[in-house]
């Protein structure tokens, strides 16, 4: 198990490798109450000038919750942060990554901080992010 | 030449939504729908709480303001979103967000002028304590 103490600056998180299924993407919208067509097929995004059915955002953020949290379950990720460059699309190959940039610990509390991506199979940096994860 | 970018809607709060209780169920089918495999966020039990981006499934009765400045732009694109996460889900927690316009700025791009219209969304329980604070970035051009 990860602790606070074993973690080092520029330590790489493993990474998360994924290919999203139009059926995920509409149940990850569904459960996430996000009803908007682009998020429930390929006609309905078209429909609305898109290439075809996107992921929502959300479901980025979540994906980076995930790694962080199955890298360290005894950690509490307190902070998420996500710029969205890019479309993110099922049927394509996909890897969030994190690396360790800064640890720091005072009286209120030891916290890691992360940088975080999500790109594609051929290395498009689809989303990009930030995260803190705080240990006891 | 553009339009000066009109802040008279920062601070102004345009949804307030509480919703029914939390059920294991709304908490287990988020989890699986993004693959979760973390026993505490996954497995029904009395130890169930919610995973972290939980507060991203709930939908208030608003997603934006009515009275945004309509010289924004013709499109809106969701630019990213930032989240604080407080203290855990339960099953049975009844959890009120309240959006308000953050902050609005313009930015100039290669491809032009775009304005940046940040949403806050606060989260809490019914013990009115902070579940989360989610701020999302809609870019309009």
């Amino acid at each position: 198990m990860i602790s606070f103490a074993v973690v080092e600056v520029g330590d790489d998180l493993p990474p998360l490798r994924l290919t999203l299924s139009t059926e995920q993407v509409r149940a990850y919208a569904e459960a996430a109450n996000m009803p908007g067509g682009r998020f429930m097929s390929d006609a309905a995004a078209q429909a609305e000038g898109l290439p075809g059915q996107i992921a929502p955002g959300n479901f980025s953020l979540a994906l980076f919750g995930r790694l962080l949290t199955a890298w360290a379950p005894a950690a509490r990720l307190s902070r998420l942060s996500a710029t969205f460059r890019a479309l993110v699309r099922p049927g394509v190959p996909l890897i969030a990554s994190a690396v360790v940039t800064e640890k720091h610990a005072s009286d209120h509390g030891a916290f890691v901080e992360c940088d975080l991506v999500l790109e594609s199979g051929d290395g498009d940096r689809l989303v990009t992010g930030t995260a803190t994860l705080a240990f006891d | 030449m553009s339009v000066p970018v009109d802040r008279s809607v920062v601070g102004q709060e345009f949804d307030r939504t509480t919703f029914p209780p939390v059920t294991a169920d709304d908490i287990l089918a988020y989890a699986a729908a993004y693959g979760e495999t973390d026993a505490g966020w996954s497995r029904p039990g009395p130890d169930l709480t919610a995973p972290p981006t939980f507060s991203f499934s709930l939908r208030g009765s608003h997603f934006m303001p009515k009275n945004l400045p309509t010289h924004l732009g013709r499109h809106a694109f969701d630019a990213g979103k930032d989240i604080e996460i407080g203290v855990a889900v339960r099953p049975g927690d009844v959890l009120t967000a309240v959006s308000t316009v953050h902050d609005i700025y313009e930015k100039t791009g290669r491809t032009g002028a775009m304005t940046f219209v940040v949403f806050r969304t606060a989260v809490t329980n019914e013990r009115d304590e902070t579940v989360a604070v989610i701020d999302q970035k809609m870019m309009f051009r």
